[in-house]
Parts: structure tokens; sequence; C-alpha cells
């Protein structure tokens, strides 16, 4: 028998000792784990058990519709599965937020990525659940909008019943219980889980008509470009632990604290610079997934995907990941000097280059596409700008407002054969059966521009009247570029509503590319009746019961602006409870406004996160006043001089033109004549500002090049090479026998390989010698 | 135990030869079935409680050869075992998989592929010298006559360019481990070719003969892995290889390079790996850059996971040069989880080439429309080889690059001497190592997608004449082909998702590996820095047996 501790010397007696302690380490049950990260923060509690259904219920839900798939059942019970599944997912939300206390709880499920990584720490990354008021703020909306929006796809998706249908709907559960993961994961890593499980359903949902090309690399070009954001946050991730020696938030935060601590006292720069870098690797991630400059190319094509996605993906939910990622992490982002200057100049100039976009785009899909780009710069603002009660609070009358106008553009897509140029319908509200998608459409609009008392107009408010407030290098600068970028949403959001829901009633079918894109063969050559008799057909029970509920809840928004408000609204109560509350505030902006930006007033007390009135000292002004006050007054004027001009512009004649409008027909404006006028700009705004263009010279036709540059590298010197080494044998008795032919080529090729294996042995001996020292 | 999973493949060897030929492909399945069932056993034996190593059940030891030392020891720790289990596993599939494909000669194939199990088994099995370098190369032979006579036009040359290259390597790893031998003989006295023996002598060698040592081994495995610049052979063997072939190559024979680094290289030469690992580590970020790229602009669909194989095997070395726990442990699991996905993806290639005899990009496209059991399940390989969260690939890419980050303690780029960062470890690499080797998880997505959107999705296109001449296989995948690609499936997820109790098992393996290259390399550069001569045999020696008392037992660093 093979003994291998009788074979061991002391030395290696020394290391299984070191093993058996190790072992024991490892031998820890599950329940100490749970126990082993609730010690070390004393305020954080056991969180109940029940809270593991709700990324659970999605998950029953994959499995239920897969299960139908395989059973091949083609009705819509792949809908009404998801729909029960969410909805329990919902109650289940609504359950935790009423018990939920002021105080963190995790809940534990099960081991999952747990090691020794030697020096007596572990690395521990389980599958367990941390909810505070941030959690349950994220996971209300997502469950919320996840169940509306399936009951709404559920005839949406209709025409797919015979192919497709099991497929959404898996990825649509799919979607749900990853972003369940990545807004209660107790941990960096299995939020990393949620954040890249989210990146795989929008790839799959985005490639869901996979038969066409532009869909297909669409989702490629998101997985793609989210992917270089995530390797940020991954090394973001292991900075953390390489500085804290945890990833899990429960012993993650207490840890933060001091430093926090330290920059309330003045002294941020005593701040280690790699705590500081953590947030701007976090930052990376976040710009990716919330499509922010430099990585907001693959958000506009997305809208490739079926338009329930596009609502609920790449409007109201995965798209404000980056938003909660910030707000989770948000001490971090205190203590880093740079980390939210950063975000607030990237927040604004996406937002604003995003809107000029906007401005010149037809197809009415991506113009919602651009404006949620650009509203997510507003939520970078927000948290950039010390408010990040303001931030959640549009992030939360968004998903809102953006869902509906999304699923009424689809309403529209859908009925119309994907017609989606805003040159080509006209007064579609009015036509029958579209009353409802006419007044959600309405309402949305009037939100994400902002008109005031609507959801979108406070939120967009506190936001906004911060930029004044909060001192940092060039705030208020940003906040006039935000200013007119919200004239700017109201503009081009009532462009599309003017344009295609009132006026003179027209239209014309599009290609039909939604409804059978994936049976583009088929009807190649055969679609003559399009454009003779096209009868739209109306929305039917669920969308517009959707579309209704949306439409209320909308509305109904504005009102928790007002619950609460010593907190600044429901919103800021509910944040004022969790991790991205944090009273450091601008003294981290102080202090940098101190090393080289201009301050009005160096010795302030500094501005909290949920600021109230009572606050005093440093204070900016916008017009002498008090921001927070005069803002709903001066954003209301930028609010509504954009619909004004969108009226002139675009608008019908008569009084649903506001008597300003002179439109008769659908394709022509007084716009057109303005944007010839200000030629080649709009043609510039149209192409994206060319950013892919660019991209694509800069960095992925090199990048290309460089593939083929080294598969020929690859091919003819490495392996000629090693060709050339093999063959040295064979020439070595071909000289022996030298009455072989090809004599000529052989000295030649000897010389060659006699010349290579010099050339290796000095490299190597370089490369040796250098690498070793 | 082990013996019995040497023998039983050879048993069935000798069947498969007596009978007829139609019969060979079912007696190759219960052949690798009665292996995966023995493997199986071991494991249960292996996992039962009182401690793994304590007394292992499975080891079996004979005299051989004792005037020389040699002797037929077998045993296993617990990365031996799973790369045991994991040859189990895939020889079966393999035999599934090729089920039709396979049509002439089917008595020589699945001989040869039994055969091939029992050498496996006996590498990693082996705790003697001898044992394992004669398992190591006879592992060439059959796969050798796999590829070079069962593989598709430009067999012959791949063949034996397999064949040479990798044997030309293992000579010269021959040649470093016989010095080992002869030193042990010298300063110990008496032969003895136990591995562990070996390894503990080595170690007293000179900094600079372990360099010369470590060379010469690298030799040999690195070729293997195969690292950059070593990797030629390996997308030429896998394009032409049955898909069997590539199967085995991929799963388990690439393996033998990066587990042959772990067993020999690091416990052997722990000092020239400290003084080298930052020079190795930058040939296998080299190697996941630039085979990712080459990936991206391939039109065989093969030859394209046959160069993923090296950029991700790259992150497998990268791991074990971090020289600590999360490094190694990622880099093991990594050798597994390559060979679940890296194996699935080659059947499914396989598969596909058997309905349309091309693996050229150009002439396939959107191919779910006509196969979609076939997408689905390449979807989720390929998403397990990018390293999505959730499944097996993402647990050890993460390890990897953890243990990269943090291994810089001393002499590494944190330059933390005592390293108080509490995520710091001992070792010489560090956050750039990392996020270079990073850039390769994007090119990853970039290839593999490419890969995907290419051949699944898209319009559909077939080969010219395809539908011509349909087939004996239908459209989509048939019963045999999902059940073979179901376990690897599952396992993929349970790897993904709850890798804790293989991680356990592998942590007091990995535990006593470190602590021994830890204390010795770290022992080392303390000494190379404080007393600043450590030439010569005798003070290497000196240093090793000074530094190890000082072993934290612990944790194995040194304090």
């Amino acid at each position: 028998m093979l003994n291998l501790a009788e074979s061991i010397t002391s030395l290696l007696t020394t290391a299984t000792d070191a093993a058996g302690g190790l072992q024991q380490a490892a031998g820890h049950g599950a329940a100490e784990a749970a126990a082993h990260g609730a010690t070390h923060a004393t305020d954080v509690v056991m969180g109940p058990w029940y809270v593991l259904l709700i990324p659970l219920l999605p998950m029953l839900g994959v499995v239920l519709v897969t299960l139908t798939a395989l059973l091949g059942i083609r009705t819509k019970l792949p809908a009404w599965l998801t729909v029960a599944c969410l909805g329990g997912a919902f109650a289940t939300t609504v359950v935790m937020y009423w018990n939920v206390s002021a105080g963190p709880a995790v809940t534990y499920g099960f081991r999952w990525i747990d090691l020794a990584t030697g020096n007596g720490h572990r690395f521990t990354a389980d599958f367990g659940l941390y909810v505070d008021s941030l959690t349950c703020l994220w996971m209300l909306f997502v469950t919320g909008l996840g169940t509306l929006i399936a009951l709404y796809a559920s005839e949406y998706m209709a025409d797919d019943l015979k192919a497709g249908y099991a497929r959404f709907f898996m990825a649509f559960n799919l979607f749900v219980f990853s972003m369940a993961c990545l807004v209660m994961a107790d941990n960096l890593v299995l939020m990393f889980l949620g954040w890249e499980g989210v990146g795989l359903c929008s790839y799959l949902l985005i490639g869901y008509y996979f038969k066409k090309p532009s869909a297909v690399a669409a989702s490629k070009k998101a997985f793609v470009v989210n992917r270089i954001g995530d390797l940020g946050l991954l090394m973001g991730i292991f900075l953390t632990y390489v500085e804290f020696g945890t990833v899990q938030y429960a012993e993650l935060f207490p840890m933060v604290e001091p430093y926090v601590e330290l920059v309330k006292s003045g002294m941020a720069w005593d701040v280690p610079m790699r705590v500081g870098l953590i947030p701007v690797l976090f930052m990376v991630g976040a710009f990716g997934k919330s499509a922010q400059l430099p990585l907001f190319v693959w958000l506009p094509d997305a809208m490739e995907g079926p338009t329930p996605v596009s609502a609920l993906i790449h409007a109201a939910t995965m798209v404000t990941a980056g938003v909660y990622l910030i707000a989770r992490t948000y001490a971090f982002f205190v203590v880093s000097p740079i980390a939210l200057p950063i975000v607030a100049w990237v927040g604004a100039a996406t937002a604003l280059v995003s809107a000029t976009i906007g401005m010149a785009q037809f197809d009415i899909k991506r113009i919602m596409a651009y404006s949620t780009v650009s509203q997510l710069g507003y939520m970078f603002c927000g948290l950039a700008f010390l408010s990040t009660a303001g931030a959640a609070f549009h992030v939360l009358t968004h998903a809102f407002f953006k869902a509906m106008l999304f699923l009424a553009c689809g309403a529209v897509m859908h009925g119309f054969a994907g017609q989606l140029d805003l040159r080509k319908l006209s007064g579609v509200a009015f036509m029958k059966g579209w009353g409802i998608v006419g007044i959600a459409m309405f309402v949305g609009c009037l939100n994400l521009a902002g008109f005031p008392f609507t959801a979108g107009y406070f939120s967009k408010d506190m936001i906004l009247a911060e930029a004044f407030v909060t001192q940092g290098p060039g705030y208020s600068v940003l906040g006039w570029v935000l200013l007119v970028t919200a004239g700017l949403t109201a503009y081009y959001t009532f462009r599309v509503f003017f344009r295609v829901f009132v006026g003179p009633r027209h239209a014309e079918p599009g290609d039909d590319h939604h409804d059978h894109a994936h049976d583009a063969g088929e009807h190649g050559d055969a679609e003559p009746d399009h454009h003779h008799g096209f009868h739209p057909h109306a929305p039917g029970w669920a969308i517009n019961l959707v579309l209704a509920l949306l439409t209320v809840g909308s509305i109904a928004a504005a009102g928790l602006y007002f619950v609460d408000k010593e907190n600044h609204g429901w919103v800021g109560g509910m944040i004022h409870n969790s991790s991205a509350y944090t009273s450091a505030g601008s003294a981290a902006f102080l202090d940098s406004a101190n090393i080289g930006m201009h301050v009005d007033d160096p010795v302030g007390t500094g501005h909290s996160a949920d600021h109230d009135d009572a606050h005093g000292g440093a204070h900016g002004t916008l017009f002498g006043q008090d921001p927070h006050k005069i803002m709903y007054y001066v954003s209301a004027v930028f609010g509504v001089v954009g619909i004004l001009t969108a009226a002139y512009l675009h608008g019908p004649k008569g009084p649903l033109g506001l008597f300003i409008g002179g439109r008769t027909k659908a394709a022509t404006s007084r716009a057109d004549g303005l944007a010839d006028a200000m030629m080649p700009l709009p043609t510039y705004a149209r192409n994206k500002w060319y950013f892919d263009e660019f991209y694509g010279a800069l960095i992925v036709k090199p990048l290309r090049a460089l593939s083929h540059v080294f598969h020929l590298i690859d091919k003819l010197l490495i392996d000629g090479l090693v060709n050339l080494i093999g063959s040295l044998p064979r020439f070595v008795a071909s000289l022996i026998r030298p009455s072989q032919s090809g004599l000529l080529q052989g000295y030649a090729a000897g010389m060659a390989a006699g010349l290579a294996v010099v050339v290796v042995t000095v490299w190597m001996v370089i490369a040796v010698t250098g690498g070793g020292s | 135990m082990l013996l019995a999973m040497m023998i039983a493949p050879l048993v069935f060897v000798l069947i498969v030869a007596s009978r007829p030929a139609e019969h060979a492909r079912g007696i190759a399945l219960l052949g690798s079935g009665v292996s995966l069932l023995l493997g199986l056993i071991s494991w249960r034996m292996f996992i039962r409680p009182g401690g793994p190593d304590a007394i292992d059940p499975l080891a079996f030891s004979m005299d051989w050869l004792p005037s020389m030392g040699i002797r037929l020891d077998l045993g296993v720790d617990s990365v031996s075992l799973l790369m045991i289990l994991l040859s189990c596993l895939l020889a079966p599939l393999c035999v599934l998989g090729s089920w039709t494909a396979i049509v002439k000669d089917q008595r020589t194939f699945y001989g040869w592929l039994l055969g091939l199990q029992a050498a496996i088994v006996g590498v990693f099995a082996a705790r003697d010298l001898m044992v394992f370098y004669i398992c190591f190369e006879f592992t060439l032979v059959p796969m050798y006559i796999l590829i070079s006579r069962f593989g598709s036009t430009n067999r012959r040359a791949a063949g034996t360019k397999f064949f040479l290259y990798t044997f030309t390597g293992s000579l010269i790893a021959l040649a470093g481990l016989v010095y080992v031998v002869w030193f042990t003989a010298q300063h110990h006295g008496g032969w003895t070719l136990n591995i562990d023996r070996l390894a503990e002598s080595a170690r007293m060698m000179s900094a600079t003969e372990q360099a010369w040592v470590m060379a010469a081994m690298l030799a040999g495995f690195a070729v293997k892995v195969p690292l950059f610049p070593f990797h030629t052979w390996l997308p030429l063997a896998h394009t032409e290889a049955p898909t069997a072939g590539s199967v085995i190559l991929a799963g388990v024979l690439l393996k033998l390079g990066t587990y042959g680094i772990y067993r020999f290289v690091l416990p052997f030469t722990p000092v020239a790996v400290a003084e080298y690992a930052p020079l190795i580590a930058t040939l296998s970020i080299i190697g996941i850059v630039y085979a990712g790229l080459i990936c991206w602009v391939q039109t065989d669909v093969k030859k394209l996971v046959a160069y993923s194989s090296v950029s991700h095997l790259g992150f497998c070395v990268l791991g074990l040069m971090s020289l600590n726990h999360a490094g190694l442990q990622g880099s093991i699991l990594y050798m597994i989880n390559h060979g679940l996905s890296t194996g699935a993806l080659f059947l499914l290639v396989g598969f596909m080439y058997e309905r349309y005899h091309t693996r050229s990009m150009n002439e396939l496209g959107g191919l779910a429309a006509k196969m979609p059991v076939w997408t689905c399940f390449m979807v989720f390989f390929v998403m397990a080889s990018v390293g999505l969260p959730g499944l097996n690939g993402f647990v050890s890419e993460f390890l990897c690059m953890l243990g990269t980050f943090q291994a810089g303690g001393e002499g590494g780029q944190w330059g933390l001497t005592g390293y108080e960062l509490p995520g710091v470890t001992w070792g010489v690499l560090g956050p750039w190592y990392a996020l270079f080797a990073g850039t390769g998880v994007i090119i990853a997505a970039i290839y593999l997608l490419f890969l995907v959107g290419k051949i699944c999705f898209g319009p559909l296109v077939e080969p010219v004449g395809h539908n011509d001449h349909p087939g004996p296989l239908p459209a989509d995948l048939t019963g045999r082909e999902i059940f073979t690609l179901m376990p690897l499936a599952v396992l993929c997820l349970v790897l993904g998702l709850y890798p804790s109790p293989v991680m356990d098992l592998l942590e007091p393996s990995v535990a006593k590996t470190v602590a021994v290259v830890q204390s010795a390399a770290a022992g080392e550069s303390r000494n190379d820095a404080h007393i600043g001569a450590h030439s010569g045999l005798d003070a290497g020696a000196v240093i090793v047996s000074e530094v190890l008392p000082t072993v934290d037992s612990q944790t194995g660093g040194v304090r």
C-alpha cells in the first residue's frame, strides 16, 4: 500500500498540517457560513425565507415554460405560466416590502463559490440575498412591470404561437430571475451572475428573430459591448476583494464607513488610491450596462428585439442596473474624489448627445431608445449630484412611463404591420380602437417631456436642482446642459406625438418585419396586398389593459413625491434606509473642489444626499434663488418651450396642433425646411454622429486586420519554424546521401532552419534573462 | 481499484479484437461504461469520511524492477481522481458520439479508443515516474492512429506532426526528469522513482539546476498544453481528427500538459517557477489573446473551436502560475470544465459534420431553422465556454483571474512586503496580468458569438445539393445524440451553480501544493534578498531546510 504520510519527510509533514487546518476550515456547514456573513456587521439580521421565492419563482417559470416547449404545447399557456410566476414574485416582493424594517437583512440560500485563499482568508460568494429598501424599490418595479409586460406580450407575441412563443417566455422568465439575482445578491459575485445573466437574456431576446441578420448582429453587439464594461466590473470586484478581503455587502459596507468618515472630516486624499479606484472600475461596468458614453452604441440597435423586450429590458429594468450598482455601492463612490465627477460629466454628455440623435430619427422606436439613453444620463447625473433619491425616483418614474411609451409604440407596430416611420403614420389616436393607445402615449409623452405636475417632471426636477446646489467641477454648466436637454427632450417627444398620433388620418403598413421576419424566405415575392386594402388591427384586451394600468400608474407616481415629504418623497425614504444613503455627501466634493476647482463656499458644511431645507452654508444658487424652489419654474419653461416648438414644427392644423401647427400631410412638416437649412447637422445626428463608423474604423477593423495578421504569422512563421526544424533530420539525411535530388532547396532550407534555430535560441535567452530579472 | 480501472479497458480491447466488427461499438460502449462505473465507485470510496489523504483506499503498489527502484505505484489525490473521472465520463460519450460516424475498421477504432482510456487512467494514477512516463508516451500511439487512420483529408500529416512534435517535447522532459532521478540517487543514495520523493529531493537543487530542469519539463508539458508558441500542432490535429479523437484530445490529453505542470513542475522546481512565472504567464496571456483573435478569422468551425482551446488553456496555465490557492483551484477546475464544454462543442460540430459533410462557415448558416435542438445545445455550450456565470466556465475562469490578480505580494505587482492587504497573497503576478488576461474574456465573446451568429442564426445556408441526398440521419439531433450531450449539459450547470463539493475536495490537495511551492520559493526569494547568495547546491539545500520550519501551519505562507 502506498502511504503518503510515511514516505514524506518533515517538509511535507508541515505542509500536511497546513492542509489539515484548511480542511477543517473547509468543513464548516451552510448555517455557519450564513452566520459568518451576518456576524461581522451587527445590524444585519437574518432575512425571512420567503424572499428566496422572488428569484425562484421566475426560475420555476423557466422550467415550466421549457416543459411546455418539450411537450409541444402550442397555445398561450407559456404566457399564462409566466404571468402567474412573475405575479407570484411580485406578490412576494410586496410582502417583503411590508416586512422589511430599517435594517438590512440577509437570507442565505446555498454555498456557491467558497474557498480558502491563503493567509487565513477565505473567498466567500454564496447564493444569499441582501434585502434593504433599495432592494425592495428595485424589485417592486422589476417584478411588477415584468408581470404586466408578460401579459402584454401574451397578445403581442401571439403571431409566433407556432414557433418561438415558448422560447420568448423562457428567456423572459430567465431575465427576471437574473435581474432578481442582480438586485438581491448579498455579494458582488452573485450580483455579477445576475449582471451577466441579464446580458445573456438580452442577447437571446434581441436575437429573437434569428433569421434577420440585423437582429443577429445587434444581439452580438449588445453582448460584446456589455462584456467590455463587465471586464471593468470584474476588475473592480477583484480589487474590492484584495483591499477588503470580502465581497459580501454585509461585511463590506461597515469596512468602507471609516473612509467615509475620513472624507467627512475633510481628509479625502488620505483614502488609499486603490479604494478610490474601485468605483472607477465599477463605473465602467455601469456605463456598459446602462448604455452611457462611450459604450451606448448597443442600445439603439437592441430595438431589433420584440417590443415587450425593449420595454422591459431596454427601457425599464436592465439598463437601470448601472444606476442600481452605483446606488448600491454608493459609499465607494463617495470616498473617491474622481468617481462622481466622471459620472456627472459622462451622464450629462450622454444625455445631450443622445437627445440630439433622437431629434433626427424617423423610427419612433429608435427615438424612444435614444430617449432612454438620454434619461439614463439624467439618472447618472442625479447620482453624481449626490441625489441618489432623485436618481432612484427618476428610475422609478422612467420605468413606468418609458415602458408605457414603448408598449404604445409596440401596439402601433403590431397593428400597422411593423410600420415605425413617423412620416408614414398620422392621426393614429383617432382611428377606431386606438383610443387607449393614444391616451397612454399622451400621458407618457407628457411625463418624458417633463410637463408640470407629471411624475417625470418631479423626478427630473430633483436632479436638475441638485446640479446647481451641489459643489463640483463644472456642475452648474452641467445643470444648464441638462436643462437644455430637457427642452430638446420635450421637443422630440412631442414630435412623435404630433406626427403619429394626431393630425390627418393616414397609415402605410410596414413590411411586416416584426411579425414574419422569421419567415422572410417565404413571402419574398408574394406581398401584393400589403398596400391595398390594408386594415390595421387594433390592440386587444391584454394590450389595452396593460396600457391603461400603466397610464394610471404613471399619473399616480407623481403622488409618491408628496408622500414622506421630509425625505423628499417615498423613494427618498426608501433610499434613506439603504446603502445608497450616505451623509458624507458633498464633503467629498468640497474637498475635490478645494484641490483645483472654483468653489463658492469653502467653509460650508456640505450638502447631504437626503438634504432637507434646513441645511445652511454651502448652497449653490440659480438666478440668485434657491434652486430647489425655482427649478419648478425653470424646468417647466424649458419643457413647455420644447412642446410648443414641436407643435409649431410638427403639429397638425387646428386645435390639436395648439393652433400653431400647420401640418396637413403625414410625410412632411415645417421641420423639413428647417432641417434643410441646418444641413449637414441633421444628417450627422441621424447617423448617430458616426459613433458606429468611428468604432468600426478605429477598433473593429484594426482588430480584425490584426487577427488576420496573427493568423498569417501563425501559419507561416510559427508553424513554418516548426516545420523547418521538423525537416532538419530529413535534410541531414539527404546530406549524407548526396545523390538525392533537391539538394539546392535542401541547402536553402538548411540555412534557413539554422538561422531560425539561432534566432529562436537568442530570443529565448533574451526572454529568459529579461523576464527573469 | 485503480489497477482494475487500467486493466478493464484492456480486457475489452481483447474482446473487441476477437469479435466481429459490427459488435465493436457495442462492446466499446460496455467497456467504457464499466470504466465509468469503476470511476464512480472509486469516487465514492475516495470521499468516504475519514479524510481522503489519510489512507488512500484506491492505492495499489507492487515491486516491478526493485533493483532500479521502479515500482508499480498507483494512487490518487483529488486532482488526479477528478481527471480520471473526466476521462471515464468522456469515453462512453465518445463511443456514443462516433456511433454512426465511424463505418470502416470499427474494431481498430474502438480498440484503440479503449486502449487510450487505459493509458490515460495510468497517467493520472501514476505515483511512480516510470509508470507515469510510459503511460504518458503511450497515449500518443492510440491518438496517432485515431488521427491518421480515421481523420479527414489531411490526416496523415496531422497525425505525424502531432506525434513528432509532442514526442520530441516529452523526450526533452524525460531528460529533465532523468536528471532529477540522478540527482536524487546522488544525494540521497539509492534509486527511487517515487514521484513524491523525487519532488522532495528535487527541491534541494540549486536555483540554476531547477531552472534547467523546469525548462526541460516545460518543453514537454508546454507543447502538450499547448502554450504559445508551441501550439501549432493542435489546430491541425483537431481539425483532422475524428470527433471522438477531438473530444479526448481537448478533454483529456491537453490536460496532461497542465496536470504535468501541476504535478511535476510546481513541486519539483518551485524556485525556478517563482522566478520564471512572469515569463510563462506572459506567454499564456499572449496565447489567450493571440489564439482568441485567430479564432475570429477562422472559416472552419472545428479549427475555431481548436484555437479556442489554445486560448482557454492559457487561462489554465495562468492560474497555475499564480501559485496561490485561488489560482490553482481555478486552474484545476478549468481543466475539468474545459473538458466538458469544449468536448461538447466538438461533439456538436461532429454531429453537424455528419449531416452536412462540411465544416466551412461559408457553406453553412442559419441552422437553427433546421436543427433547433442542436442550436439550443450549441448556444448553451458556447455560453459555458464564454464563461457565463451560472455555468461551469465562469467559476474556474473567475478563480484563475482572481488568483492572478491577488498574486503579487512580494516581488509581484502589488509589491507589498508582508502583504498587509487581506486579499493579496504571495506570488509574482498581479493586477495587470489579470487585466490583460481579462481581455481574453471579451475576445471569447466575440469569436464564439461570431460562430453562433454565423452557423446557427441568420438566413438558412446549406451546402449546394445538400437536400438532394438525404443521409440516414434526421435533420435534427437523434435521441442518441441528445443522450450523449445531456450528461455534459447537466454537469456544466451543476458545476456552475454548485461547485463547492468539488472545490472542497480539491482544497486539501491544492493547499498542500501551495504550501510546498510558496514556502520553498518565498523562502528562496527572501534569502535571496537578505543573503544574496544562492548559487551552488548546498546553499539551496540549506536554505530550504532552514525555511521550512517557519511555515505557518495554518496557511502555508511565510511570515
